[in-house]
């Protein structure tokens, strides 16, 4: 068996199967499913010269800032501005729905902000947007999440010039 | 969200350690790693497998033809966290 061939064996069996059904069906609508594609947006630029920012669902937010609100029935609606240039030790987490063990360890493993920082200094990204976006993802009612943060969000996105955005949905 | 970012005329990718709640949102671009919830960039101190994990989603954004597509990665949890405790074990001893 290759490797490869072995990575996706090891793929398939870590899929929760029938889980999703489970979930919208103890909490209707609260899972969003699409059925359509949206049409990819074209790199203007090479990484070398592009703003990349980052998006997370970890619940990471500077330090000092309204934390988010882990316990609300419905979920929290808001995001949090996370410099770029923010050392690990200005941030904290504010989430309880994924297991932030390593996180506490090395913020890196769910909000790589120093490898991002590392990559733009050796010039691979060309710069980093002044801000990182963070939010939490216990958000049950799907509807709202696309009209409000989403929204919200991809403005704030679009409003600080980003030609690339990485995201890591926790 | 990512749908939103991508609409705005914005590429996105993202990474993702939920391969069915990816495919039912079909987000434009993702990269599955086969790691534990909250561990999307491996294990606590293994840079060098930080790096790369972001280095792979960003290739993949630059390389996607199709909206939808889904890129496993060959990166091995187990291996991930063996390589991480050598990694914590050498930082040790050098403190």
């Amino acid at each position: 068996m290759t490797a490869e061939s072995k990575n996706v064996e090891n793929d398939k069996q870590q899929l929760r199967t029938g889980l999703w059904a489970t979930v919208n069906e103890r909490y209707p609508g609260s899972m969003i499913t699409k059925s359509d594609f949206v049409a990819l947006a074209k790199s203007k630029k090479p990484l070398s010269e592009s703003r990349l920012t980052f998006v997370s669902t970890a619940g990471v937010q500077p330090k000092g800032s309204l934390p988010f609100d882990t316990v609300h029935p419905i979920g929290d609606y808001t995001f949090r501005c996370v410099p770029s240039d923010s050392k690990p030790s200005d941030l904290e987490i504010h989430q309880l729905k994924y297991p932030t063990s390593g996180a506490e360890r090395d913020i890196n493993v769910i909000f790589p902000i120093e490898r991002l920082q590392e990559l733009q200094a050796v010039g691979l990204i060309g710069e980093l947007a002044p801000n990182f976006f963070s939010f939490i993802g216990y958000n049950m009612d799907a509807e709202m999440l696309e009209r409000t943060l989403a929204e919200d969000l991809a403005e704030a996105v679009e409003a600080e010039g980003s030609d690339v955005a990485l995201l890591a949905p926790a | 969200m990512q749908r939103a970012i991508e609409k705005r005329g914005i590429p996105t990718v993202s990474i993702t350690v939920a391969l069915d709640v990816t495919e039912h949102i079909k987000p434009p671009r993702a990269v599955f790693v086969p790691f534990m919830m909250g561990h999307h960039f491996g294990v606590p101190f293994h840079k060098e497998l930080q790096r790369r994990i972001i280095l792979d989603a960003l290739n993949f954004l630059a390389t996607t033809e199709r909206s939808g597509e889904i890129k496993m990665l060959p990166w091995n949890w187990a291996q991930a966290r063996q390589e991480g405790k050598l990694i914590e074990e050498q930082f040790r001893l050098k403190s």
